[in-house]
């Protein structure tokens, strides 16, 4: 079942929009999305601006609701989480979003300016030199740590206003940001209580429709979610000023704890250490299990015994979730 | 009511009371106090110089039935501003009125329109009117509608016309009478009380008006043409109902971009602040009445020309987020609208209007808008007419053409009872004005009031539906469009 595309998926930053799909998964998943040649025999009005694909509704609705079912059982398609984010976003919660930032003098500067993340104008090794504490030297130990770069999102193609596909964009290249000011890790569990903070902030719907891959984790996660960091979310999500409004070029030396509190951001449990915690527990636990009742089956010993690491244990479930959705999607082929 | 029937001071006809004046001021003398003069006694007194009380003078001299009455105006302003009105063809006052075919249907009849300059005159069979929201759009096209201009149809829905424009032609009319009512201006009433009574004659029951000069005049009928705050409402303790909306009008004189290759429209955008309208004027030139908060209309007010140019523009093209953050801006506007124009999309004219060029200098200013409705328009020889009887938001340009169906009404009724031989201040008389114009009137004002509530919504559930109900209106479905239209022209 270990199928080429597995390898190449494993590193996709969870639900971190980037374009990192292999061209060949991509047809597998949605042929439709990377051959517009199917849809130019319907008379499709010009682009708004370069890169811009015009939609029907049928097609706006067909991609939305292909894209939602897919990326539910894959999360990390982060092209389709794209995809899914800008079809959802039109015609109304992009637009609101957009006026939210015209209605406050930075996000209306930002859109005056429409700054992009690269690392052209960004320089990282700059933002490696900042102090710890500082939003840039988070936000660049979050790339590092994913091993990517600023320029791997992928461009918004599917919103119709010029404007508004900028806001896209943007909500986008600001997302590690996102990361470094709430101090949620790049684990599931952390992406999905950052997308629900970010429905709360943003009303973009493909962010609140995140919040069903709860069904995707396991219990005690899931309990932990609905528990500690669903509250968490929502609460700060939507009191905190909008975080499109915060011209992120510009706070790069700001220490994270004084921009939280500009905010109104409390920072939420620490999700590592909680996890870390409950998995020392439970491997003490088991531990202790195997003594009494004698190792039968050894092999299973040993693999508990070892010490998974973060890192591991989600490359393990990401594997898992793609051999499902592979299964699946060949089933279908067979029908 | 039923008190002034029984009230009912000695019964002369209008007649008798012309005929006996002289001989009985000269009787009554003696037995006046000694701090005030005698009053001076005349059929009607007329309160108020504004379009409506000037009109009401008119149109009683051109009726054959009541051109004979002995009628003295008052105004507290000075009409000779207005008599001396010296119109030229590159300047336009900023108050402008329009006026439906049905008022200058009686214009004419009272031999007022033909003192007016037509070269000073817009009028225009088409009108925009689109949500800020949600840009739904009614058009109300008269031609669009019969499928182009046709011979001997009037397609005009109003003539813009100056207000000073229209109280210059009116007072040039009352100039032209036979019996000239007299006209007493830059006076204040500054009290109104009942007559007394006297050996010669009961005037218990008769309002005197005593001015600002200390004459006196007494009034078998006296008519309230005084404006919002009408003295003759209070004077008859008629209680008028309302509220103040918390808004002001903005109005002012363009120049505008060259648009005769278009028709001349009527534009109006409903923001949730209120409407915005611009409304044509002959050649290059546009008047606008922006109904906003004070706050926003003080923030017009100080901004400089060209700020203040490239916000109104805006006002036709921008988004009303962009709107609402530009009126916090003290300066740089044409700045920031120059690039929220280069970003938004919005149609051309004539859909929209032409783009503004120029204010006109010392054409800014604003008016509070109110919504008030009197309980009654007559009382005990008392009637009310105009602004006095009924203020009303001037989104849909109806409160001066209001007033002008009051004074055909009354002036109806009060000839009806002279023909009849009737007192014209009883209550006989002055009952059939009262019963034709209320109800009529307070519809109108309601409907007015609800439109402002409803487009008062920024977002909720009745944006969708009032946009939906515009486009049904749009489509003509059931022939909803024309019958709206004719309606507005007869109203
Ligand atoms: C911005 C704006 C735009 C408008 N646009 C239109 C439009 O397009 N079409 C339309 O039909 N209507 C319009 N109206 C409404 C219209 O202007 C009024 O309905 C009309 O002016 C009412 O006339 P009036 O004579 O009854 O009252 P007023 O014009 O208020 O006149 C009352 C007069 O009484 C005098 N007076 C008051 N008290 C005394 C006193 N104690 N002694 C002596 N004199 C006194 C005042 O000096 C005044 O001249 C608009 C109103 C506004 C504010």
């Amino acid at each position: 079942m270990a199928t080429p595309t597995s390898t190449s998926l494993a590193h996709t930053c969870t639900r971190c929009l980037r374009s990192r799909t292999p061209q060949l998964s991509r047809q597998l998943y949605l042929p439709a999305i990377s051959n517009n040649r199917t849809f130019s025999v319907l008379h499709r009005p010009p682009p708004n601006y370069p890169g811009h694909v015009p939609l029907k509704l049928p097609e706006r609705l067909f991609l939305a609701a292909g894209s939602a079912i897919i990326s539910l059982i894959d999360p990390r398609r982060g092209d389709l989480i794209a995809l899914l984010g800008e079809t959802t976003a039109q015609p109304y919660f992009i637009y609101r979003l957009r006026d939210r930032m015209l209605k406050h003098p930075t996000g209306r500067r930002i859109l005056r300016d429409r700054p992009r993340i690269t690392s052209q104008s960004l320089s990282l090794p700059y933002l490696r030199s900042l102090p710890a504490n500082t939003i840039g030297a988070t936000y660049v130990s979050w790339l590092d740590r994913e091993g990517v770069s600023p320029d791997t999102r992928s461009e918004v193609r599917y919103i119709d206003d010029a404007e508004c596909a900028y806001v896209m964009q943007r909500y986008r290249e600001c997302h590690d940001f996102y990361h470094a000011i709430t101090g949620l890790p790049i684990v599931r569990e952390g992406e999905i209580a950052l997308k629900v903070f970010e429905y709360a902030n943003t009303g973009l719907p493909m962010t609140g429709l995140s919040a069903f891959s709860t069904l995707t984790v396991k219990k005690d996660e899931r309990d932990r979610l609905l528990s500690v960091y669903f509250p968490w979310a929502i609460r700060n999500g939507w009191k905190a000023e909008s975080l499109l409004n915060v011209y992120w070029e510009e706070v790069l030396e700001k220490d994270v704890q004084e921009m939280r509190d500009q905010l109104g951001i409390e920072v939420p449990p620490d999700l590592r250490k909680t996890r870390a915690e409950i998995r020392k527990k439970r491997r003490e636990d088991k531990g202790g299990k195997v003594n009494t009742v004698a190792a039968t089956t050894t092999n299973e010993v040993v693999e508990e015994a070892m010490v998974e690491t973060e890192a591991e244990r989600e490359e393990r479930e990401q594997r898992e979730i793609e051999r499902q959705a592979m299964e699946i999607l060949e089933r279908a082929d067979r029908m | 009511m039923r008190r002034s029937l029984l009230h009912l001071p000695i019964k002369r006809s209008a007649w008798a009371i012309r005929t006996s004046n002289v001989a009985r001021i000269a009787a009554t003398r003696s037995f006046a106090s000694e701090a005030s003069p005698n009053p001076e006694i005349y059929d009607i007194v007329v309160v108020g110089g504004g379009p409506v009380g000037l009109t009401l003078a008119a149109s009683l001299g051109a009726a054959r039935a009541t051109s004979h009455l002995k009628v003295a105006l008052i105004e507290g302003m000075n009409l000779a501003s207005i008599r001396d009105w010296k119109p030229t063809p590159d300047y336009f006052a900023n108050r402008i009125v329009s006026l439906i075919p049905s008022t200058v249907k009686l214009l004419k009849e009272t031999g007022v329109w033909k003192h007016i300059k037509q070269e000073r005159v817009q009028s225009y069979d088409g009108m925009q009117v689109w949500d800020g929201m949600t840009d739904a759009r009614v058009e109300f096209d008269w031609n669009k509608l019969l499928g182009g201009r046709q011979e001997g149809v009037d397609t005009t829905i109003a003539h813009m016309v100056e207000n000073i424009h229209l109280s210059h032609g009116l007072l040039q009319r009352l100039e032209e009478l036979a019996v000239k009512p007299t006209m007493i201006d830059k006076t204040k009433v500054e009290k109104i009380e009942y007559g007394q009574l006297t050996e010669e004659v009961d005037m218990r029951d008769w309002p005197i008006v005593t001015l600002s000069n200390g004459q006196k005049l007494g009034a078998k009928l006296l008519i309230g043409a005084d404006g919002g705050s009408s003295p003759v409402r209070t004077f008859a303790g008629i209680e008028s109902r309302g509220w103040d909306y918390n808004r002001h009008s903005m109005v002012a004189t363009f120049k505008i971009e060259d648009d005769s290759a278009f028709p001349k429209f009527a534009y109006q955008r409903f923001l949730p602040s209120g409407p915005v309208a611009i409304l044509p004027l002959p050649g290059n030139f546009a008047n606008l009445a922006w109904s906003t908060t004070p706050e926003k209309v003080a923030h017009l007010k100080s901004l400089a020309p060209e700020d203040f140019v490239a916000m109104v523009n805006a006002a036709f093209r921008l988004s009303y987020t962009d709107i609402d953050y530009l009126h916090n801006l003290k300066s740089g506007v044409v700045e920031e609208t120059k690039w929220r124009e280069s970003v938004t999309k919005y149609p051309d004219p004539p859909t929209i209007p032409m783009r503004i060029t120029e204010v006109l200098e010392g054409t800014r200013a604003s008016f509070p808008l109110k919504m008030k409705h009197a309980d009654r328009y007559i009382g005990e020889r008392i009637a009310l007419v105009g602004d006095a009887a009924h203020t009303i938001h001037p989104m849909a340009g109806q409160g001066l053409n209001a007033g002008v169906g009051d004074v055909y009404s009354l002036v109806k009724s009060i000839a009806d009872g002279i023909s009849h031989g009737q007192d014209i201040g009883s209550s006989f008389t002055l009952e059939p004005y009262q019963s034709e114009r209320y109800l009529p009137n307070n519809a109108l004002l309601g409907f007015v009031d609800k439109l402002h509530t409803l487009y008062g919504f920024e977002s909720g559930p009745l944006v969708p539906l009032r946009s939906l109900g515009v486009e049904i209106i749009n489509q003509d479905w059931f022939g909803l469009k024309k019958f709206l239209m004719s309606q507005a022209a007869k109203s």
